[in-house]
């Protein structure tokens, strides 16, 4: 951590993802006004009263904004929780688990590979209803390979280190090996892949809401308002831009803190700041084998 | 590096960049595609809708009755009043006990294919609407006894009771002449070919894509149809419709309220054409919270549609609380404001229910929801009924709500009906498409009796007609909002439609 805080960059992403944090969290007590309140001034232009103007029923923009921070954020965050508890126990077990179990895994995770994540979401929507939670299990799902493969191939690289058969030799468990050598050394790379998903599944919440599925109006979310805004373009061409806005930082931001993590992760981070080696440096330590080494 | 193209990478990125400005120039002037080709000389592209079917006993839609009649023609028509006037027919005739009609058609009349479009051909295409399995007119033709050719011109229809209503009903759907050629011999290809005898033939149909349609010499009336090209696309999104209209993509476009000063700020002829369409809640008074007669009471009274009108509706249409537009016989003055709003008045219908904690309830909308739906939502929240919205896909609408009868409440439109009788059947009657519930009241079935007894030239009809009106809106749940006319945008090519409650007219219209 303090190794990621010595670059700027980080920090930048860090200070903008925790004011999006604060607003997920308070959005909707700090706003003006009710978000679904429906003013008299419908379409208004911004303005004082207004900080972002009106939207197509009167309710105040900016208080929208604010209160619709919360579910795209927290959509997000379960579809990268799912791929999470998904991938990485799969990706560490996969290696331990002999040929056949092995051979399976890759499989179902070339198979979800395969699958477009919007597509998928619609699908399970109309299979199970169509809700936030169902989408986001269904986007989780597909978040789940990226997670698998990395943990996988952190797992294959250490398993084969000195250090572990030496452990294994002594009579270590699979748990205390996993625990002891292995989790510490997957970490990083998992809050790599962690902060890239949610940005990915950030615009996919958004995507869904744009189409119209996972939250339902007159619920705010930054897909949804930006979705409802293109219908009155030539009355308020600006209004997309706030959503618009709050998306490209939230997911720039976590793009910024991924690449960080990343040299932050890989000592490429000078003590006194903000050089950073020229010469860029595998991610995973130690280096990632072939599967057929490890046989 | 031997054995590679001697190319650096900004001569690769040239060549690239070239490539994509053939494939795009390539795609814009391409008028083959998929895509509409710009509107030409006497060609009408419209991004407007496009049927559930070309067959007129099939297709599930009442809108769907503008896009057949480019194709079909019907035994009568509607004049600007809602009158029936001669089409296929130049004259019908009543028996006294109005059992029987003979309509006599005019001399001469083809298909589009060029076979006889005589009373043989006519009779024939009834008896298949009135009895075909799968036929979504039959009901309301189901007085019908029996449909005979007298003669080469004279249709004979013979009822089982007094019913004044058949020129007025046969100017819709049910009355188009389907060419019995084709439906005798595979009546399956008419959901996505016509046959007809109407001012176009359907040349080339891509389901959910795009229709094209070439001027019909056979038509009766073919000296005053003089556009040569019909092409008919799904209605464009609210975004891009007045663009794709100011680009040339197409020469008429479908707007909403909201985009009229766009269009017009763009060049573009807007027209804001009378129509029967009136927006409608379908309640379903089976399912909770709406098997409460307070709770039905209290949505009545509870929702402000000047307001809805106002800002959903840009001020353009009519507040109205009963199925016919303002002006149309059907239309009860004296129901005035039945239901004006007054939240007072819901909040104290659902306290005397035992209801005054509120009830809560799904409201079922098409994706994505109409603004309207939002307002109505935040107006109901007001006095008490917390509805969630559910999103429907528009293609699965009828399904769900109307065949499965599965939803509480919904928001739709009825497209109106050329017979008032033909209304309330889909309605307010037992087979009522519009009737969730499948709800029925013996004082309007009565009523709708007297109606069909009655002549419509008769001077008690509009009374007899009126009081239905009154009974149907006052008996039954569904809350009618607004009636919501049809705007267009046009390119100046082409020239203005006439108006008219029911069907779009192409006769004299030009373009280019």
């Amino acid at each position: 951590m303090s190794r990621l805080l010595r670059i700027r960059s980080a920090r930048i992403a860090l200070t903008v993802l925790a004011l999006i944090a604060f607003l997920a969290l308070f959005g909707e007590r700090i706003a003006p006004y009710d978000p679904l309140q429906q003013h008299p001034d419908v379409l208004a232009g911004p303005s004082l009263n207004y900080l972002m103007g009106t939207d197509y029923v009167g309710r105040d923009v900016f208080s929208r904004l604010l209160a619709g921070t919360r579910l795209s954020v927290i959509g997000a965050l379960e579809a990268v929780t799912v791929g999470l508890l998904i991938g990485v126990p799969a990706g560490l077990a996969s290696v331990w688990m002999g040929r056949v179990g092995e051979w399976i895994a890759l499989r179902l995770t070339d198979t979800l590979m395969i699958l477009p994540f919007t597509v998928f979401a619609i699908a399970v929507a109309g299979t199970l209803g169509n809700g936030l939670h169902q989408a986001m299990i269904a986007v989780g799902l597909l978040t789940s390979p990226a997670f698998f493969r990395i943990s996988r191939a952190v797992a294959l690289g250490l398993r084969s280190a000195q250090y572990v058969e030496a452990a294994e030799l002594m009579g270590a468990s699979r748990w205390w090996v996993l625990r002891r050598h292995i989790w510490s050394k997957v970490l990083p790379n998992v809050a790599v892949a962690g902060a890239q998903t949610m940005g990915s599944a950030l615009l996919v919440v958004a995507s869904l809401a744009f189409l119209g599925l996972g939250i339902i109006p007159p619920t705010p979310t930054w897909g949804g308002m930006l979705s409802a805004d293109l219908g009155f373009l030539d009355r308020q061409p600006w209004a997309p831009l706030f959503p618009g806005l709050m998306l490209v930082l939230t997911v720039g931001s976590l793009n910024v803190l991924a690449d960080c993590i990343r040299e932050a992760s890989s000592g490429r981070v000078q003590r006194r700041g903000l050089t950073r080696l020229t010469k860029p440096q595998p991610v995973l330590t130690p280096e990632p084998v072939l599967e057929k080494e490890t046989r | 590096m031997p054995g590679t193209l001697p190319l650096s990478r900004r001569d690769l990125l040239r060549a690239g960049l070239g490539a994509g400005t053939l494939f795009a120039l390539a795609a814009c002037g391409s008028g083959s595609g998929s895509g509409p080709a710009a509107g030409g000389s006497g060609v009408i592209t419209w991004a407007w809708q496009l049927p559930t079917s070309w067959d007129p006993i099939t297709s599930s839609a009442g809108s769907d009755v503008q896009m057949l009649a480019l194709a079909y023609d019907a035994l009568t028509a509607l004049d600007p009043s809602g009158k029936a006037i001669g089409w296929l027919a130049e004259k019908w005739e009543y028996n006294d006990e109005g059992t029987a009609v003979t309509f006599t058609l005019q001399p001469d009349l083809k298909f589009s294919d060029g076979t006889a479009l005589n009373a043989d051909a006519v009779a024939r295409s009834l008896n298949r609407a009135r009895t075909a399995k799968g036929s979504l007119v039959a009901p309301q033709l189901a007085d019908v006894q029996e449909v005979t050719a007298e003669g080469e011109l004279d249709v004979l229809i013979t009822l089982t009771e007094t019913n004044f209503q058949y020129p007025l009903l046969l100017a819709g759907k049910t009355g188009m002449v389907v060419n019995p050629g084709v439906f005798e011999k595979d009546a399956s290809v008419l959901a996505t070919t016509a046959a007809g005898s109407g001012p176009f033939t359907l040349t080339s149909y891509t389901e959910n894509d795009h229709a094209e349609l070439r001027k019909n010499p056979q038509f009766h009336l073919a000296d005053e149809i003089l556009v040569e090209e019909f092409r008919l696309y799904p209605a464009p999104d609210a975004a891009t419709a007045v663009a794709s209209a100011a680009s040339g993509q197409y020469n008429v476009v479908r707007i909403g309220a909201a985009n009229i000063d766009a269009a017009q700020a763009a060049g573009l002829e807007v027209q804001v054409l009378d129509s029967m369409f009136v927006a409608v809640l379908d309640v379903n008074t089976t399912k909770a919270p709406f098997d409460n007669p307070a709770v039905v009471q209290a949505l009545k009274f509870g929702i402000d549609r000047e307001k809805i009108r106002q800002v959903a509706k840009f001020g353009v249409g009519d507040v109205n609380y009963q199925p016919f537009p303002k002006g149309y016989v059907g239309y009860a003055e004296d129901l005035g404001e039945v239901y004006a709003y007054d939240p007072a008045k819901a909040r104290q219908i659902l306290a005397d229910a035992g209801l005054s904690g509120g009830v809560k309830g799904t409201f079922s909308v098409t994706a994505p929801p109409h603004p309207a739906t939002e307002q109505i939502q935040a107006q109901l929240k007001e006095i008490g009924i917390d509805l969630s919205i559910e999103t429907i896909p528009g293609s699965e609408w009828t399904q769900i709500v109307y065949l499965e009868h599965a939803k509480a409440l919904g928001y739709d439109g009825f497209a109106g009906r050329e017979s008032p009788v033909q209304a309330f059947q889909v309605l307010f009657s037992e087979t009522g498409l519009m009737n969730p519930a499948r709800n029925r009241d013996p004082e309007l079935d009565a009523q709708i009796a007297k109606v069909r007894a009655t002549p419509v030239d008769d001077p008690s009809y509009p009374e007899v007609l009126q009081e239905a009106t009154r009974i149907a809106v006052t008996n039954f749940p569904n809350v009618f909002l607004y009636n919501e006319p049809f705007i267009i945008a046009r390119q100046k090519s082409v020239t203005e439609l006439p108006q008219s409650p029911s069907l779009r007219r192409f006769e004299g219209i030009s373009a280019g």
